[in-house]
């Protein structure tokens, strides 16, 4: 088996074939336990949160003062709030705003910084002194008092919360990126290209971005997670989603009040809130392992000696 | 290293001036009026325009900037539009409170990891292995404030040992020891749950990489084989990063506390500059944003510093 994986990672360095190198990849992410149950944690998630209407068994902000603050049963399998709502629902619907906010600001993040990046280490000189300059200068603050600052003066709003928290993001994208570009730069297949002919836009988005993405990769799942956290954190000190519309965060944070007596309350956006961002970072540390190559040699050589 | 380090330190004033401007342009690029916000709408345009007169609002923005640049070099941060009161006053009351928060975390974070760093790569692929990874994963994972809500639960509401509140508050002069102390206890554990996990794995981590060098093989080959004399060999390379992330991470520690204050109802930097935002205080969240900005841009020098001092490869 080992000596299967071996031959196919040779043949891959012998004739560059990208589709063979992500099923590859694929295939080494499946073989980390970790990885595959956070893949399967977080796809449930993604699934819960898109068929949320036809799933929830409850109304998620229908308030129903008869049935407040019931502990767990058959009916309501997670209680219910202070205000009759099934907290099973609301976390479902909840699913909905973190997982969105996440894929949003990361995608937001990736079209602000990936461009900033390239440009900056593939065009050099002036502009990448200035550009990179500004990034140090976002860098300096703690992001999430940056995206406190953003998202309070902007107004307390969910699409703020994406606005900031991509801001926030970008610029720790840009300085990878940047990284990334200048070494692939020097390449000898980006000479070799440039030497054809090449222009500079093929050059970049075939040959540099290409050669630069599984770190970039790695890095939105890392933006993800810290996304997924970040609006949580927003949303519980009341920036983010507002009342009544679901969410962990801000769940959790009129959770506090009924701590003694219905502390199912605050548990559930707890444990959803760890399970999702642990989920995530298994599948970010799972892709790392999986998108570099030396860590497969290296895991090679480890069944091997386990193997003698 | 000096040279290295008088480089270093005379780059300090131009990343200052963009990290002025950042802030300037993110509190200024966005809506909302402070003086209407604080007077409400009922009140007459005279008032409002005196009132946006002596904050120099009426000016044009680079005006104020420019304004704003030269106060602070004057040492004056102005005074808060809403409170009425200078900056510099209110630094006063919330920085010493975010600080000992900020060093009561980082205390808790650096008398754990040690221990859990290095056994851990002492008796790698053991139990108490294990155990690291698994508090260094749930340490990245759960955010602070819901680790913060969990401790209240076992150790406030069921144990009742530790007070929720009481920051700021038993700060009166007299009380004893653990009055002083209790409070911050959980909001430390719970502020310095990620640094703990960041050290572990670092220590961890260079603790595993001395260990495979060839000096220690040299050490263990000539009789060296009393346990502790290898271990602090071995410690005292494998500290090096140890100790500059956790100048790193201190700085980084001073801004990150809004979440917790909200919790246990700390009066720290974190919520003076939430609730500056919500009333558009420009003059508190600028003098404030700096300070946290300033003390994370020195801390990050710190370690560098350290770190040239501590390894002798290290030469600039």
């Amino acid at each position: 088996m080992a000596d299967l994986a071996a031959t196919r990672l040779s043949d891959k360095e012998d004739d560059f074939r990208p589709a063979g190198g992500l099923q590859l990849a694929a295939r080494q992410l499946l073989r980390n336990p970790a990885a595959t149950i956070g893949f399967a944690v977080l796809t449930l998630m993604v699934l819960a949160a898109i068929f949320a209407p036809l799933i929830s068994p409850h109304n998620p902000i229908q308030i129903k003062l008869s049935a407040k603050l019931q502990p767990p049963s058959a009916v309501y399998w997670l209680g219910t709030d202070h205000f009759g709502r099934d907290v099973v629902s609301r976390l479902i619907y909840g699913a909905r705003v973190s997982l969105s906010v996440g894929l949003l600001v990361i995608l937001f993040s990736f079209s602000l910084g990936v461009p900033i990046g390239v440009l900056s280490g593939y065009v050099g000189g002036r502009l990448d002194a200035t550009l990179m300059r500004l990034v140090d200068a976002f860098l300096t603050f703690p992001p999430l008092l940056l995206a406190v600052a953003i998202v309070g003066l902007l107004g307390p709003d969910i699409q703020n919360v994406m606005i900031a928290l991509g801001v926030v993001q970008a610029p720790v994208l840009a300085r990878l990126v940047r990284a990334s570009t200048l070494a692939a730069r020097e390449e000898t297949y980006v000479t070799a290209v440039r030497a054809l002919g090449a222009s500079p836009t093929r050059i970049i988005v075939g040959h540099v971005l290409r050669n630069v993405l599984s770190p970039i990769v790695v890095q939105l799942t890392i933006g993800f997670s810290a996304a997924v956290v970040s609006e949580a954190s927003l949303s519980f000190l009341g920036l983010g989603t507002q009342p009544p519309q679901p969410s962990w965060g801000r769940d959790l944070a009129e959770a506090r009040r009924f701590m003694t007596d219905a502390p199912w309350l605050f548990l559930a956006p707890t444990l959803t809130i760890m399970l999702a961002v642990l989920s995530i970072n298994f599948v970010g540390d799972g892709l790392r392992d999986a998108l570099d190559p030396r860590s497969w040699v290296t895991r090679r050589r480890a069944t091997q000696e386990a193997d003698d | 290293m000096n040279r290295h380090f008088v480089k270093r330190l005379a780059q300090v004033p131009l990343v200052m001036i963009l990290v002025t401007l950042t802030i300037f342009i993110v509190v200024r690029s966005t809506p909302g009026d402070p003086i209407q916000i604080m007077l409400g709408m009922q009140t007459s345009p005279d008032a409002v325009e005196a009132l946006r007169k002596e904050f120099r609002l009426d000016q044009p923005v680079l005006v104020q900037y420019i304004y704003w640049i030269g106060d602070l070099l004057r040492g004056d941060l102005g005074r808060s539009i809403r409170l009425n009161v200078p900056v510099s006053q209110l630094l006063a009351e919330r920085f010493p409170i975010s600080l000992r928060l900020a060093s009561a975390a980082m205390l808790y974070a650096i008398a754990l990891s040690i221990p859990l760093g290095i056994f851990a790569a002492l008796k790698r692929n053991s139990f108490i292995d294990y155990l690291c990874t698994g508090f260094t994963v749930a340490g990245f994972s759960i955010p602070n404030f819901a680790l913060a809500m969990i401790l209240i639960y076992v150790f406030s509401i069921q144990l009742g040992w530790f007070p929720i509140t009481g920051i700021g508050a038993s700060e009166a002069e007299g009380a004893g020891f653990w009055p002083q102390i209790s409070p911050y206890i959980l909001p430390a554990v719970a502020l310095g749950t990620l640094q703990t996990a960041v050290l572990t794995r670092l220590l961890r981590s260079s603790m595993i990489d001395v260990l495979s060098q060839d000096y220690i093989r040299t050490a263990r080959a000539k009789g060296l084989a009393n346990t502790t004399t290898l271990l602090i060999h071995a410690l005292k390379n494998a500290m090096i990063p140890f100790v500059t992330m956790v100048a790193i991470q201190f700085g980084y520690l001073i801004g990150i506390q809004v979440t917790i204050e909200y919790v246990f109802a700390i009066p720290g930097m974190g919520s003076a500059i939430l609730q500056a935002v919500v009333t558009r205080d420009f003059p508190v969240i600028q003098g404030f944003t700096l300070i946290i900005a300033t003390f994370f841009l020195f801390a990050n020098i710190v370690a560098d510093v350290i770190y040239g001092l501590l390894d002798p490869r290290v030469r600039y």
